[in-house]
């Protein structure tokens, strides 16, 4: 069998119903008119609260799996899409390669190198060099591909804490600034382009079990979750927490095991809840917006999902198992 | 004419329906009925003399306020069932309700413990002491070690659980902490002597000591950590002081080192959870256990502690997959390169005394059998959920037809 790393573009179509004419007798007028007065004062507003807040509608732009060319991707663990270069990069870990898509979503190149064992979380600054989280080595390695350089990446001036330091996912901002998880510290780590330890964000919560993902938007707010804990927290630039919303308790509307967060340019928080197998967006308040996706594993759907990135154009890019989808939010 | 036929149908259902309403309310309206009760029901007015406790609403003659002499939908003309009907006398704020509720409360199977007329064992229950909870405790399990706590042997599960409701896991009736310190004060020079003269009172003693049986002396559990003994506290902790001698897990990585590999994987369980001091405590008990790996509980119970959803997915699950228990089993704890943490990737299910055969004569699954709908490999899971399924063999859909449909359209 032939496998390709397909891009497609269907448009969910949204289906008109059709009315049927039939002759109107007196008696039909009046309950004609009963049933119009019954729809319009009883019916219609539950319908507007049971879909307000309720599922919008995407298209998939990519699905991308592996072709014979570059193989199957195997735990791909990261991604990250470069907005100067429109360039999309898979941290493919299984294969401990980084994988380079064009703005098509078509396979570039893949980059391989010893200095790099499981590739999981990967970022770009304006320069052009990569920041890795190496699993396999549990520390961050830096690439510079002009110079063909490929080398550790050390940490210098950060406090000392209770733990050794273990990196989990990483952002980058507008000025390049590093947002490093501390996990076994339970903090996150800020550090410059030369490793140069900047600030720390943490939280004092009774109930906090450490970061799982982070973000960090053009204002300079970031925006990290705590998947055991179901609970968002958004932080000014300083790091004084702004926000925090969501838990795991076992009530509607609830987190059930959110491993990954996004955020869009409108200040929308997407939301990747892993066993849900759905995305669910709210505001900088906590304020549930709307789903998107629900749990399968057909196109459009999402199967365990672990990780989700957008864009500055919108598209969301979503990690499920070994396979790689590119959502474009409908209007509307 | 007509009007008046509708009048009499409506006033004989009205009669009927309120016939079968709780007999309780019919109670109120009729005060002592054992006479004319008890004068068919001789055998019960016989056992009813026999028995040293009888329920009070029998005694005072008050059938009629379980009973509807009538008629009823419920079996033995009973006015409710289950523990709705204890709960119009006995309050159900008033020690049914906590964090964990025993299972047959739960189920508002009073009558499993209780019997509703008369007994010979106060609290009118049907089995005295512990032979009540063996029955569905299996007391093999419980007291099946060569030293047993005095209290469990002489029946009193009481002492320490609290047979309705708790707040605290295991139904107990106090923490963990203080739990002991009623019957054990913790003071004393033989106290002293036994703990190496460390101050222990204020600590949780079941994290070293089996509250039921053991084999070992002092009650102690069945796997202990090698400096633990070994009597070398001081492996771990400054002398006669309970803090650790080096923060976080360099504490364990400097004996463990090895251990540390394991979690550098593409997916990792490196994190610090359930606010313990120790990173390793989250799931491990460095002093003494008895479950495997020195783990601080029964292994599901170590992982539901985070997983919670997932416990209350496989609890909703009318089709499970038999080891659902043992995490392990499947799961690698520490970190795995594959989804899921799985121990051997998509051979996981394949694995040795499992589904050895499975792949061999059913639908072919592997890396060139390719899933339609996602573009991947199929393995086990593409169509069997382990976790949990309202279908028969945990299959994700219909055996009949909607699971095929999925792929092959017809």
């Amino acid at each position: 069998m032939r496998y390709k790393s397909e891009v497609k573009s269907q448009k969910s179509e949204v289906r008109g119903q059709k009315c049927c004419k039939s002759p109107v007798t007196s008696r039909r007028l009046v309950t004609w008119c009963l049933m119009s007065f019954y729809s319009v004062f009883c019916i219609l507003p539950f319908a507007t609260t049971a879909f307000s807040g309720g599922k919008r509608g995407v298209r998939t732009v990519a699905v991308i799996t592996g072709d014979e060319i570059m193989g199957r991707l195997k735990q791909p663990s990261g991604l990250f899409f470069d907005e100067i270069k429109k360039r999309l990069y898979i941290a493919d870990s299984g294969n401990g390669r980084l994988v380079s898509f064009d703005a098509e979503f078509k396979y570039m190149a893949e980059l391989t190198n010893e200095a790099m064992t499981l590739p999981s979380s990967v970022v770009r600054n304006k320069e052009g060099h990569f920041f890795i989280l190496d699993r396999g080595k549990g520390e961050i390695v830096f690439i510079d591909l002009e110079k063909k350089v490929v080398k550790s990446f050390p940490l210098s001036g950060v406090p000392s804490a209770k733990e050794q330091f273990v990196p989990g996912r990483m952002a980058i901002d507008a000025d390049n600034k590093l947002y490093i998880i501390d996990k076994l510290n339970r903090r996150l780590i800020i550090v410059e382009q030369t490793g140069a330890f900047v600030r720390e964000v943490t939280v004092k919560d009774k109930g906090f079990f450490g970061f799982t993902d982070v973000r960090v938007d053009d204002k300079g707010e970031i925006y990290a979750i705590d998947a055991i804990a179901g609970v968002v927290y958004i932080f000014d630039d300083k790091g004084g927490i702004v926000s925090r919303f969501g838990s795991r308790e076992n009530k509607k509307d609830n987190f059930r095991f959110p491993t990954s967060l996004a955020v869009d340019k409108n200040g929308l928080i997407y939301i990747m809840d892993q066993h849900a197998g759905r995305i669910l967006v709210f505001d900088k308040k906590g304020v549930f917006q709307y789903a998107v996706s629900r749990p399968g594993v057909k196109e459009g759907e999402l199967s365990y999902p672990s990780y989700i990135f957008i864009d500055k154009e919108g598209r969301i890019y979503t990690i499920d198992g070994n396979r790689i989808q590119v959502f474009q939010e409908e209007k509307g | 004419m007509k009007s008046s036929g509708h009048i009499i149908w409506l006033t004989i259902g009205l009669v009927i329906f309120l016939g079968l309403q709780p007999g309780i309310i019919y109670a109120k309206a009729v005060k002592d009925t054992s006479g004319i009760c008890l004068e068919c029901h001789s055998k019960k007015a016989e056992e009813l003399t026999k028995k040293a406790i009888v329920h009070q609403p029998v005694k005072d003659g008050k059938c009629t306020w379980c009973h509807n002499p009538h008629a009823s939908k419920h079996a033995g003309l009973l006015s409710y069932t289950g523990s709705d009907l204890c709960y119009n006398c006995h309050d159900q704020k008033k020690g049914f309700m906590g964090k964990v509720v025993h299972k047959p409360v739960e189920e508002g199977n009073c009558l499993s413990c209780h019997d509703a007329h008369s007994s010979d064992i106060k609290g009118l229950l049907k089995k005295a002491g512990g032979e009540g909870g063996f029955s569905c405790h299996p007391k093999e399990s419980i007291i099946n070690k060569k030293n047993v706590h005095p209290e469990i042997k002489n029946g009193r599960c009481i002492v320490c659980h609290n047979p309705h409701s708790s707040d605290r896991e295991g139904l107990l009736i106090k923490d963990k902490k203080s739990l002991c310190a009623g019957c054990h004060p913790g003071t004393g020079e033989v106290f002293a002597k036994a703990h190496l003269g460390y101050k222990v009172s204020g600590t949780d003693c079941l994290g070293c000591h089996s509250p039921h049986s053991s084999d070992k002396k002092g009650m102690m559990k069945a796997s202990l950590h090698k400096p633990f003994e070994d009597n070398k506290c001081s492996s771990c902790h400054p002398v006669g002081s309970a803090s650790v001698i080096k923060s976080g897990i360099s504490l364990c990585t400097e004996c463990h080192e090895a251990v540390v590999a394991g979690f550098n994987k593409i997916n990792s369980h490196f994190f610090i959870g359930g606010g313990a001091d120790n990173f390793c405590n989250n799931c491990h008990n460095p002093h003494a256990s008895d479950e495997k790996y020195l783990l601080k509980d029964k292994e599901a119970r170590v992982c539901y502690e985070c997983h919670n959803d997932t416990k209350e997915y496989v609890a909703k699950s009318n089709h499970k997959h038999p080891k659902l228990g043992i995490c392990s089993d499947c799961h690698t704890s520490h970190g795995s390169n594959s989804q899921f943490f799985l121990t051997k990737g998509d051979d996981t299910c394949a694995m040795e005394n499992c589904h050895s055969t499975q792949g061999k004569f059913t639908h072919p699954i592997g890396e060139k059998i390719i899933d339609p709908r996602s573009r991947t490999p199929m393995t086990c899971t593409t169509c069997h959920n382990p976790m949990g399924s309202p279908e028969k063999a945990v299959l994700r859909f219909e055996k009949d037809r909607e699971l095929c449909e999925q792929c092959h359209q017809m």
